[in-house]
């Protein structure tokens, strides 16, 4: 019986042979959709902290794509919405799920545009598969520096390693973490610190942006007295918290992270020390004492920075679009102040939708939609200002706003902040 | 009428239905798409089969109540990302190292084998840590065998996800929290590279095959004498001993063949997976990889065959995508996924009260389990000892 | 549960190679854990010029140390008097935090309630959390171990562990899957009196404040009454108890309403000092705490508190090292090495003696 069982284990090898010579159909770029349906993907975390914030972002997805009716010229537009996080895994991207969710949209024959990840760990998994098939992808949030160049923050071998068919399909709406860096080191800077102690969560997003927040620093003459990794199952950060000596903190990570414990206790260790936060807990599970998020009194002493403006300055700025959408959403989400990052889902949605309208007839040909992407969209004119996708795939606009935490709870621009490069 | 049950008895009859299995399994990928999700979870439960055919001999054959079994997992997925990928960039002066791999692979830094060698370092690698892992439990009993096991678990997880701060000589124990990406695709000798992102089938073939050669290996070591040897250390260690068994080498060897199979299962996960990810060390996976075994009956190799693929199928299918939306269809504000583990842990309760033989028993376990069980009380005492 | 030992005959004396292995591993064990004090003091002492460093450590690791004594004696009690690992004992002290956590925030407690509205507040808080952690682990002994008293060892355990996963998701599903920050009520951190340089906060009174009575009632408790009596017995012979007339299942049920009890006041004492819950904290705190029980002696009451305390000292002097390498992400993996180290020379733990059956 044992024999029998090995005669098949060479069996199987010999089938496998057979199989792998015939090419494996389906996902070579260039493929062409048939029929008038085409589909577009979104993978965002829903489980854990992540649950408030990604949902704001489909929201703002779903309200581009209601606003033009789910047609462009010709085609119908189907939408589905996936989730990459898992129980076991909450508030990130899960890397199994992923890859899961990657595959399913390229198995999918109809699918032209895949939106997301939200984190950028997940982007470093669903990329590769996504750029192999040729599908162009567009992600709300990541700032990862290592997606799209290799400038200070990536690491070796980035990007290449994220783009085996050697073209560029990915594109995001957010700026990179260098300019997040130089931002935060430009209000530091403004408040008048003259040393900084950084904390990472180890994740591709802290520990990059966290390199990037110290490069600047040292550029604009902040010295960093440190730069030490939290680790997330800790339960407190107490006995690291009593090393931070400097006048002012950055805490470089997401809230998932467990970064309101890192913050809480770097407050409590340090009762004069200035407080900074980037784009990872900007949201209400960090900032609202009521959803669990920081205390009243830390909040006051924290400033946020995240790649959006506020509608004040939008009006300031004359942006009719982004007037428009703070109003649409109001009327169909209820609510006047959403999420920072609802506008950064509307907006990865809509430059989808028009990328798709650009191409026209072709919009069934991922070929086309991918070198409309990230190539031709220049001079774009959005809810976010006005931008262009260079070569590499990244926004050229570079504007951060500065948000404090007010007596809501909620994350309130405050102004503009023109990092210095 | 009379002429089945001679068919049945006959070793046709016992091999007949073996076979047709293997071969419809084998060939069912051919009638789906190449990047199939099915087939991804088929491929991910076959790999948990040969992980749970090493736990089974451990716990089921000799008796050794292993918690930590994820340790073995880790190093297998370890030995990839040492192995496979840019993680070790310094290595020959960043030109890297290359032993049979094509030229993609051939030309990246760090260190790059064929599968087949990364295979058997993975192999020697965790069978190596078996025997140190088991060496400690070689005087405790039971319970305490388990903690221990289950202390070493947790050791080499958390050293993992520590582990890009564990550098000597500037080689990295593990890339910390972040994963070791992207790994190199299997390459077989006289197969074209395979391609995970265009082409599952010869990872499922690959696994597939993995599990036959397990499994021979298993059935073998059952029917031998270090296979009987173990039977006897688990029903009773002292009568084995007296009997000539023995105890450190068999014990060991118990550890280190169990090991090995995990650890062949980790290197192809690793590898299918495309990142070895330091966060999935954890107790939880160990007690995974138990339940299937339990759920199939302790002891029994097909029994654990049963219960690695329904558990697998459970915790990836029926839960995520079957079931996943029931709630809310019905009105509940909640996911199926948010309770998995509540539902895992349920199955496991409910498995020890009313079958702790599983599904497909040993004869001789379940004579032991059911012998004893649901009388636990006062009563005992007035029923006469059999 | 001293007395819930040795059942070798009295006239036999050990060899003089057993008992010099007996002390050596004793004396070898203690060099061990004092190890890291020692070392680390004398690195203080190198760049500080004093010990407060050490002396804080102390401190905060004798309140820490004190939650670790609650849920140790818990994993005590049970495997003294079943020679079971309660394997759910982690989660039971990690409902006993969600339950005080939620139960005082429903009665409104907040930074700005008064001294006296506090302190009612969070006895009746300890009170409930107390009663729902005991019960909970009087149920969990009824479903998963009752029925498999006869069973080979594995049944219950994996039983437990099926019960601590579901009482896990018991968390999640309460709380959510990461970690939940909570109002820091007392204050803990504020520094109430410095002591020769060391700073006693607000936190390390609340724990010592509440474990003292807890354990002293336990110890008075299992001594002197009939109930405890009983229990002493059971650990020793249970079929000798009941043929005098114990009602053995009662007893055991009762030891679980016990390690319950201390459990849930564990939790509320930790919901309250790390100002955080999470459904994972209980399987830490559990393998840390049944670490602490075999360091002291399974089956020893006074050593699963000892073993508590010095775990506690242990946690803290390695949390705070300066980390060269590896920072406080190095502790757990230490303690657990500890507990290896333990397990395999010296089983019967610092002063424990042996239970029924010999490790």
């Amino acid at each position: 019986m044992a024999a029998l069982g090995c005669l098949f284990g060479v069996f199987a090898l010999v089938v496998a042979a057979c199989g792998s010579d015939s090419s494996g159909g389906g996902g070579g770029g260039g493929e062409k959709v048939s029929g008038t349906t085409l589909t577009v993907y979104s993978s965002l975390p829903f489980q854990g902290t992540s649950k408030e914030q990604s949902t704001a972002v489909l929201n703002g997805e779903k309200l581009a794509l209601k606003q033009v009716n789910n047609k462009v010229g010709k085609y119908t537009i189907k939408f589905k919405s996936l989730d990459d996080s898992t129980a076991q895994n909450p508030g990130t991207a899960d890397e199994g799920q992923t890859a899961q969710n990657a595959r399913k949209a390229v198995q999918d024959k109809s699918t032209v545009f895949y939106l997301g990840e939200f984190n950028s760990g997940g982007t470093k998994v669903s990329l590769p598969i996504l750029n192999k098939a040729g599908i162009a992808q567009v992600s709300p949030s990541n700032t990862a520096v290592g997606l799209t160049t290799d400038e200070a923050g990536a690491d070796p071998g980035e990007p290449q390693k994220y783009y085996p068919a050697k073209t560029r399909t990915y594109a995001r709406v957010v700026p990179k973490d260098t300019i997040q860096g130089a931002a935060l080191a430009t209000v530091m800077k403004e408040d008048g610190c003259k040393s900084v102690h950084i904390f990472n969560d180890k994740t591709t997003y802290g520990a990059g942006l966290a390199r990037n927040v110290a490069g600047a620093a040292k550029k604009q003459g902040i010295t960093v007295e440190g730069n030490d990794g939290t680790d997330k199952n800790a339960p407190n950060y107490r006995s690291l918290a009593q090393k931070v000596k400097a006048d002012c903190f950055v805490g470089s990570g997401v809230t998932g992270e467990n970064y309101i414990q890192v913050f809480k206790d770097v407050a409590a260790a340090s009762p004069s020390i200035k407080l900074y936060g980037p784009d990872g807990v900007a949201e209400e599970a960090f900032t609202n004492p009521k959803k669990g998020g920081i205390p009243a009194s830390i909040g006051q002493r924290t400033k946020i920075t995240v790649a959006t403006l506020g509608l004040e300055e939008f009006k300031k700025r004359n942006n009719a679009d982004a007037e428009k959408f703070f109003a649409d959403f109001k009327s169909t989400y209820g609510t006047s102040k959403p999420d920072p990052y609802a506008i950064y889902g509307y907006e990865t949605m809509k430059l989808a939708l028009d990328t798709l309208k650009a191409v026209g007839d072709k919009a069934n040909d991922r070929k086309a939609v991918v070198s409309q992407l990230v190539g031709k969209t220049k001079g774009r004119s959005s809810v976010l200002g006005t931008y262009d996708i260079d070569k590499n795939g990244d926004t050229t606009l570079t504007d951060y706003g500065l948000y404090t935490i007010g007596g809501d709870g909620t994350p309130s621009f405050q102004k503009v902040i023109k990092a210095q490069q | 009428m009379s002429r089945l049950p001679d068919f049945r008895e006959s070793r046709w009859g016992k091999v007949l239905p073996a076979v047709v299995v293997v071969v419809a399994v084998a060939l069912f990928p051919l009638f789906r798409p190449p990047l199939d999700g099915f087939m991804d979870d088929s491929i991910l439960a076959l790999a948990y089969v040969v992980m749970a055919l090493g736990l089974n001999l451990v716990v089921g054959f000799a008796g050794l109540l292993d918690l930590g079994y994820v340790a073995f997992y880790a190093f297998g997925a370890l030995a990839t990302g040492w192995f496979a990928s840019d993680l070790w960039s310094k290595i020959g002066s960043e030109k890297g190292v290359h032993v049979g791999v094509s030229e993609f692979a051939g030309s990246l830094p760090g260190v790059h084998l064929n599968f087949l060698l990364i295979v058997i370092g993975a192999v020697i690698l965790t069978a190596i840590a078996g025997a140190i892992i088991g060496l400690p439990t070689l005087r405790l009993r039971g319970d305490y065998i388990a903690i221990v096991t289950l202390a070493f678990g947790e050791i080499i997880g958390r050293l993992a996800q520590s582990g890009d701060q564990i550098s000597p000589g500037g080689y990295k124990f593990s890339n910390g929290r972040q994963s070791i990406s992207p790994i190199d695709q299997i390459e077989i000798p006289f197969f074209n590279q395979f391609d995970s992102a265009t082409d599952l089938r010869p990872y499922y073939w690959t696994v597939l095959a993995m599990v036959l050669v397990v499994l021979f290996v298993n059935i073998r070591l059952r029917d031998s004498r270090l296979g009987r040897a173990w039977i006897a250390l688990r029903e009773d260690e002292v009568a084995a001993a007296s009997m000539g068994v023995p105890l450190v080498r068999t014990k060991l060897m118990a550890y280190a063949v169990g090991a090995a199979f995990g650890g062949i299962s980790g290197a192809f996960l690793g590898a299918y997976l495309n990142s070895v990810n330091a966060n999935q060390f954890q107790f939880g996976f160990s007690i995974f990889i138990l339940a299937m075994v339990i759920l199939g009956g302790l002891g029994s190799i097909w029994g654990t065959v049963i219960g690695a693929v329904l558990l697998a199928f459970v915790n990836n299918r029926l839960i995520p995508d079957v079931l996943n939306d029931v709630p809310s269809k019905v009105g509940l504000d909640f996911n199926v996924t948010e309770l998995s583990f509540g539902i895992f842990g349920f199955v496991l309760v409910l498995m020890m009260v009313l079958r702790p033989e599983g599904i497909l028993p040993e004869r001789r376990r379940k004579l032991e389990l059911t012998e004893g069980i649901g009388t636990g009380g006062d009563d005992t005492v007035i029923e006469a000892r059999a | 549960m001293e007395a819930a030992s040795v059942n070798q005959p009295v006239a036999a004396r050990p060899s003089t190679s057993a008992r010099a292995r007996d002390l050596l591993s004793k004396y070898g064990l203690i060099a061990l854990l004092a190890a890291l004090p020692v070392a680390y003091g004398i690195s203080d002492l190198i760049n500080d010029g004093n010990l407060s460093r050490l002396g804080e450590n102390i401190v905060a690791g004798l309140s820490n140390g004190a939650i670790w004594a609650l849920v140790a004696l818990g994993y005590t009690l049970v495997y003294g008097i079943i020679e079971l690992i309660n394997f759910a004992h982690g989660e039971v002290f990690m409902i006993g935090s969600f339950v005080g956590f939620s139960l005082y925030s429903t009665l409104g407690l907040t930074l700005a309630t008064g001294p006296l509205g506090l302190v009612v507040g969070l006895l009746l808080t300890l009170i409930v959390a107390m009663v729902t952690c005991g019960t909970l682990n009087v149920m969990i002994e009824r479903v998963a171990y009752r029925p498999l008293r006869n069973a080979p060892k594995l049944a219950p355990l994996i039983t437990a562990v099926g019960f601590s996963f579901i009482l896990q998701n018991v968390g999640v599903l309460w709380e959510g899957g990461s970690q939940r920050g909570i109002p820091d009520l007392i204050d803990a951190q504020k520094v109430l009196v410095t002591v020769v340089g060391v700073s006693v906060s607000r936190a390390d009174l609340l724990a010592v404040a509440v474990t003292a009575p807890l354990v002293f009632l336990l110890t008075t408790f299992v001594s002197r009454s009939r109930l405890g009596k009983a229990m002493r017995a059971t650990a020793q012979d249970p079929e000798a108890a009941r043929l005098m007339g114990i009602n053995v299942d009662t007893t055991i049920s009762l030891t679980f309403l016990l390690g319950g009890l201390l459990a849930g006041a564990a939790g509320l004492i930790y919901a309250l000092y790390q100002t955080q819950i999470w459904y994972f904290q209980g399987f830490t705190a559990g393998l840390i705490a049944f670490t602490a029980a075999v360091m002291g002696g399974i089956g020893n009451l006074r050593g699963a508190v000892l073993g508590g305390l010095i775990i506690g000292i242990i946690q803290q002097i390695s949390d705070n090292r300066d980390p060269t390498g590896l920072g406080p992400e190095l502790t757990p993996a230490i303690v657990f090495f500890y507990l290896v180290v333990i397990m395999v020379f010296r089983p019967q733990g610092l002063i424990g003696e042996e239970t029924r059956e010999a490790g």
